[in-house]
């Protein structure tokens, strides 16, 4: 039995590096510190799920072969292909993402990530008016505005808070742990005295209305010392519950209130009266929130890449950030959904000059999204083959474009038979990064990290990046002979 | 005159960009054949990929038949010279163009137009998501020239707008004129939402239904008529509004009164 | 493998070669006193001028900051596309090139070693991914350290045995190569959007000043004996009347210099030497400078030349990223990294209309000419601050060229040129001096002792350009000297033909130097750091250090310290 310290975790963009991990019997036998999906992928790596060997369809049906015949097979198909796309990359290490650029080049391919159904509208403003942003430490130190806008890190981000946020102790700032505790001890005792009420067992109170967080009403807590947290959505998620202010906007109104909140921090006058459903009066006082504090933050996700306006909504979010920065120090960072979908936008980026949509067709690496984003590709039904790594297409994106994507030959490496392999037409099995194989992965502030190689991989597998490498070399070798039969 | 006609129906994507007057001046059927195109990433030449014709019209320079709607970069940077399209065209279509004319009798695809520095765009179908509108990343927009479309355009048009007229006769999708520094966008229809937001100069007219203003517009006035080009006006009354606010702008957004009476709701600002 | 260069005109100002006739004899990598003739591969370098291959001390090519401007730049990057060949990787150029274009452009204009200027030690991995997709190139990096609270803490303690252990604790972790230092105690207080104006301004929380960081660094660099001194940008960069902070620091200096040795390099001193009182009235400080490095010799310095370009401003430097930011209106990047330093990015056009510009292109040629002493200073452009690295050809033609600087005057805006003290300045460099400017000096200042020249035991780095400068007047034909050394007839790394006639022959992998430096009481700071750790960082003390994974290829340098 051993310990193993300092795991970095393979799973959201938190990229906790704190984890501990037991190992005995070869196997992880116990997580600490880790969030539940943590847990569940260090615990469950093993399983029915995994890919044994490498499948290619034969017949309608996928049957097993050698990695050779896989390899050769794959590499026949890239070679050939006229416009293929490469996508994926997000969960797997920036060793594999330095593996698909490189492939990506030498068969003139579309190489995408998952930012393109994802993130890539943050991408494409920061493009446009840039971003004010620092590392997850300058928060924890510093902040004492906390803003989460169209995201709820409670579910996707687990221990965002407590790790970098609300629930941290900084050098400047403390953890506002006890304050969210008595918070849930006095909703808890009030909604008791309130069914008690109800079944008439205490009589009728004259209670002063207690303000409740789906007021939008700007509370007391907004000018307290310390850190204060304020959630935005469209509904009142479990983050928001956590809140000292919640603000509930109306759906695909994000943008028109941002506007809003931009020209009250100029001083401008407005000639409405409400945004978005939110009275500008309160906005007023968020303003003055934003103003009167020392280091204040929006973390920002789906909720505004996603909701209408799309990279509009990042830049005006970017573009209040900017002008905040003009009254005191803030900042803006969006919450990147997996543990190393950084990495590749990362790495694409030094290595190509372009972040995702990057397609070498013509031999040098253009980028356009819209035009060279793979989910358009799939819609106008361009592309003629496709390699997936490390990610799952098939289950989320748009129909039509899962068809023709379907109807090409498709070449999967995952270490699991997700959707997407069980349509695949070369499946191969791989490693999983961070657990059986080591490897780099760029947290959601771009602070590199080293992932970990805890367990043996299941017996002959690979790891992503060796397949990927081996099919280059296939790849290359195939083209050779082609020049030379020419 | 050149006459081109894909041989096939493509499926990858075609980059021609020396499908342009400017190229072709001067040369022979057989060199235009031999001109550099890509098809995917096979690089291919332009023989391989059309059929070419010469015959003794002189006028338009190119005419595109067939099903163009995978050609891209035709036209662009052209300085003289007319192309003519008799269907849909790929995307790109006459991007930084300083000259000449460009007609497409079907539908354009996007950025047709993009940084236009002159010349003539008219489209008779519809036209893609920034039309006009500059590349990413960058801020030099549309600063001359004409596009005109028939049909409706998507989101996105007139993106840092700083010059030119573009007169669109159906309807716009949202975002038309981000950042508009200067120009005109007249469109005869409706618009969709977050028009002119960030604007700090220029004017956009809008002849039909806007369902919303973005909050940090103010109301300047009403206007009878608002002037698109060098002897065109266009009758209102119009609601004139002013921003963006949130930009310290002085952009102008024209809106018709009797198309928008939801708007009135301003008129108490007057 | 033997090569041998034979009958090209050498410059050598280490080993004191002036342009003699002479043959250069390489085996296995390094330059030997001679190899056999008949064995050895020959190039016919007649007519041709044979400098030791090019050094770069300060460039911002790889990591965090140079990424993020990349992303930043796609409008930027499709103005220059490189194609993939059998041979090279494909790329884009421009202002912030990606990283195999950066590699081979430099190689080709006969460069074979780079410092990379700024890595924040948290993000010190991905600067070094970066160098390993760099190639062509020997490397290392210069790790942020003025702004780091263990540096600010012990240096107000006035502990400086302890801050040279830590420091030394985090050159070896980091795997950089010199302590640098931007705008000390600005990027601390800019944490809280704050900044310091003068040297003797109090870091808030802190309670240092700029003068204690400065001078407690530059003593702490000579007690580890490290081969560079620090390397510093100065407080108030970029502001008009700055020249009179560029004075007090360096003053303040002079205290650390204990001998004839420098102690500290000021880099990209052209925005540090601003007179003036304001935008309208800015005008050169480069005579009040250039009379004090005169007459010192504790300060090193490099030119930060002006292009008149479009390209990307990037520095550690947030607070004054921030003012270019209020002055333009363009996009702006900021980017603060925890318990360390902080970092913005803007692009920035200079025009030759602009009064300021002109002024700022000017100045950068004042400080080069009018200081005597080539080996105090070193051609760059802060690459891509001031402007690309490819346009080093045009500046060479500036330095060696009255005729060049005066039509490039001729065309600036008339204000400037009235201001300009250029007119006044007959200097024109010799290929000795140039040499000494572009390498010999670079690699001197950086205690580089295998490059920068061509003698026996250097590493065989060699550039050979077609230049004869017998038959070239180069101050007059300055033309042919910017072609010359735009494109090197002969790129040599490590023995190896790796350019020739401005083409990759093959690509190359380079070193990346690196300073492991041994203190006294190692395993005490070892276990400090480790209890430490997660008060000041969000990482474990175990996933912080470059570990070997991280360099392709490994070239440490053992430093004994006296601490």
């Amino acid at each position: 039995m051993s310990i193993v310290n300092a795991v970095t975790c393979p799973v959201c963009g938190c990229l906790c590096d704190d984890i501990e991990l037991i190992i005995a019997d070869g196997k992880v036998a116990q997580v600490k510190n880790g969030c539940s999906m943590c847990e569940s992928k260090f615990l469950n790596y093993i399983s029915e799920h995994r890919t044994k060997t490498p499948l290619i369809r034969k017949e309608g049906k996928l049957v097993s072969a050698s990695y050779e015949e896989a390899i050769h097979k794959s590499a026949e198909i890239l070679a050939n292909a006229n416009y293929p796309i490469l996508y994926g990359w997000s969960s797997t290490d920036c060793e594999a993402q330095r593996a698909g650029v490189a492939l990506a080049e030498e068969i003139g391919g579309v190489l995408d990530n998952t930012a393109v159904v994802c993130h890539g509208p943050s991408i494409l403003s920061v493009q446009e008016v840039g971003i004010p942003t620092a590392t997850l430490g300058q928060i924890r130190h510093r902040a004492d505005l906390i803003i989460y806008w169209g995201c709820n890190p409670w579910s996707a981000h687990p221990r965002h808070l407590e790790r970098y946020t609300a629930f941290t102790e900084g050098r400047f700032e403390g953890s506002e742990w006890k304050s969210y505790i008595n918070k849930v001890k006095a909703s808890a005792g009030r909604k008791k005295l309130l069914s008690l009420e109800r079944k008439g067992v205490l009589k009728q109170r004259h209670e002063p209305h207690v303000q409740t967080v789906s007021d939008n009403k700007p509370p007391a807590t907004l000018s307290k010392e310390g850190r204060k947290l304020i959630v935005i959505d469209v509904r009142k998620s479990m983050t928001a519950e956590m809140a000292d202010y919640f603000i509930q906007v109306d759906p695909g109104k994000d943008y028109e209130i941002m506007l809003a909140i931009r020209a009250l921090v100029k001083d401008q006058e407005l000639d409405v009266d409400e945004v978005a459903g939110v009275p500008v009066e309160y906005l007023q006082e968020l303003v003055d929130a934003m103003i009167n504090c020392e280091f204040g933050v929006i973390f920002f996700g789906m909720g505004l890449t996603q909701s209408a306006g799309k990279f509009r909504n990042i830049d005006v979010a970017i573009s209040l950030v900017r002008d905040l920065n003009m009254r005191t120090k803030f900042i803006i960072m969006p919450m990147r959904g997996h543990f190393n979908v950084t990495g590749a936008n990362t790495v694409f980026t030094w290595q190509s000059g372009f972040p995702y949509a990057v397609d070498f067709s013509l031999g040098y690496p253009r980028y356009n999204p819209g035009e060279t984003s793979v989910v358009d590709i799939l819609l106008r039904r361009e592309s003629d083959a496709a390699l997936v790594v490390a990610s799952d297409p098939v289950s989320n994106f748009p129909r039509k474009a899962v068809e023709h994507l379907v109807k090409n030959p498709l070449i999967v490496i995952d270490p699991h038979m997700n959707v997407t392999a069980l349509v695949g037409d070369v499946v191969f099995p791989s490693a999983i990064v961070g657990i059986e194989k080591a490897g780099t992965a760029y947290r959601m502030d771009h602070v590199p990290l080293p992932l970990k190689k805890v367990v043996e991989p299941p017996d002959g597998l690979f790891s992503d990046e060796e397949i990927l490498r081996r099919i280059l070399a296939e790849v290359r070798c195939i083209k050779s002979q082609k020049k030379e039969v020419a | 005159m050149i006459t081109l006609t894909p041989l096939r129906r493509f499926q990858f994507p075609v980059m021609a960009e020396c499908i342009n007057p400017d190229v072709f001046q001067g040369k022979s059927v057989a060199e235009i054949a031999a001109l550099e195109a890509w098809e995917g990433n096979r690089k291919k030449k332009l023989g391989d990929l059309f059929k070419i014709k010469e015959d003794p019209a002189e006028t338009p320079n190119i005419t595109l038949t067939g099903d163009a709607s995978e050609v891209r970069r035709v036209g662009i940077g052209m300085k003289n010279g007319e192309i003519v399209v008799n269907g849909n065209v790929g995307m790109h279509l006459g991007e930084k163009m300083s000259g000449g004319k460009i007609t497409v009798q079907g539908d354009a695809d996007g950025w047709a137009g993009s940084g236009m520095k002159g010349g003539l765009i008219e489209i008779l179908g519809n036209a893609g998501d920034y039309l006009g509108s500059p590349y990413r990343g960058s801020s030099v927009g549309m600063s001359k020239g004409t596009i005109i479309v028939h049909g409706d355009v998507g989101s996105d048009v007139a993106v840092f707008m700083k010059g030119g007229v573009i007169k669109v006769h159906g309807s716009a999708g949202p975002f038309l004129g981000f950042r508009m520094r200067s120009g005109t966008v007249h469109i005869e229809k409706n618009i969709g939402n977050r028009a002119g937001a960030c604007m700090t100069g220029g004017k956009i007219v809008v002849s039909g239904f806007m369902k919303e203003l973005i909050p940090t517009f103010t109301i300047d006035g009403v206007k009878a008529k608002v002037k698109i080009e060098e002897k065109e006006k266009v009758s209102g009354p119009f609601y004139v509004f002013l921003g963006d606010l949130a930009e310290n702008g002085s952009g102008k957004i024209f809106v018709s009164k009797v198309n928008n009476p939801h708007l009135g709701q301003y008129e108490k600002f007057l | 493998m033997e090569l041998l260069i034979k009958n090209g005109f050498v410059y050598d100002p280490i080993n004191g070669i002036n342009g003699e006739k002479m043959d250069i004899a390489i085996k296995d990598g390094k330059i030997v006193e001679n190899v056999r003739e008949q064995r050895a591969k020959k190039i016919d370098a007649s007519g041709l001028t044979v400098f030791p291959g090019g050094v770069d001390i300060h460039t911002h090519i790889a990591g965090a900051e140079v990424n993020t401007g990349r992303l930043m730049r796609p409008e930027d990057h499709i103005k220059d596309v490189v194609r993939k060949t059998a041979i090279t990787r494909s790329g884009v150029g421009y202002s912030v090139p990606s990283t195999f274009t950066t590699g081979y452009r430099y190689s080709i204009m006969g460069y074979t070693t780079i410092m990379n200027p700024s890595m924040p030690p948290l993000e010190a991995k991905h600067t070094h991914e970066e160098l390993n997709d760099t190639p062509m190139l020997d490397k290392a990096s210069y790790p942020l350290l003025g702004d780091w609270w263990f540096v600010l803490e012990y240096l107000q303690k006035g502990d400086l045995t302890e801050c040279a252990r830590y420091v030394a604790w985090m050159m070896s972790t980091s795997k950089g190569y010199a302590i640098k230092i931007v705008n000390p105690g600005g990027l601390e207080s800019w944490g809280f959007g704050r900044n310091v104006h003068s040297i003797d301004d109090r870091v808030p929380n802190f309670g240092i000043t700029p003068r204690e960081i400065m001078c407690g660094l530059a003593k702490v660099n000579k007690m580890l004996n490290l081969p560079h001194t620090i390397h510093l940008h100065t407080n108030n960069l970029g502001l008009p009347g700055n020249y009179a902070t560029t004075l007090d620091t360096m003053r303040a200096l002079e205290s650390v210099a204990t001998d004839a040795k420098p102690v500290a390099h000021i880099t990209h001193l052209q925005f540090s030497s601003f007179a003036g009182n304001d935008w309208r009235t800015l005008r050169s400080g480069a005579e009040e400078i250039a009379k004090y490095i005169n007459a010192h010799s504790h300060i090193t310095f490099d030119m930060g030349q002006v292009i008149f370009t479009d390209t990307t401003t990037m520095t550690a430097d947030g607070p004054f990223e921030y003012t270019l930011y209020q002055l333009s209106g363009h996009k702006w990047v900021n980017n603060d990294v925890e318990t360390e330093t902080s970092g913005g990015i803007i692009p920035m056009r200079y025009k030759r209309k602009s009064p300021v510009n002109a002024t700022q292109w000017s100045i950068a040629l004042e400080l080069a000419l009018l200081v005597d002493d080539p080996w105090k200073w070193f051609m760059t452009t802060d690459h891509p601050n001031g402007g690309p690295f490819t346009a080093y050809p045009k500046i060479i033609a500036w330095l060696i060229s009255k005729k060049a600087r005066i039509a490039t005057l001729k065309k600036c805006h008339k204000k400037a040129q009235k201001k300009s003290l250029l007119p006044s300045i007959k200097r024109e460099l010799s290929l000795y001096d140039l040499a000494i400017v572009t390498r010999a000096g670079q690699a001197k200042a950086l205690g580089l002792k295998n490059k920068g020249h061509l003698g026996v035991d250097a590493d065989a780095d060699v550039a050979i350009y077609n230049l004869n400068p017998e038959k070239t007047d180069i101050a007059r034909k300055y033309k042919i000297a910017r072609r010359a050394f735009s494109d090197a007839a002969y790129t040599i790394k490590d023995g190896n033909i790796v350019v020739k006639d401005g083409e990759i022959l093959q690509h190359v992998d380079g070193k990346t130097i690196w300073l492991d430096v041994q203190t006294a009481e190692q395993v005490k700071v070892d276990e400090d750091m480790k209890r430490k750790f997660k008060e000041y960082w969000t990482v474990e003390y175990e996933n912080y250090p470059v570990t070997d994974h991280y360099l392709k290829i490994s070239d440490p340098r053992m430093i004994k310290a006296d601490v």
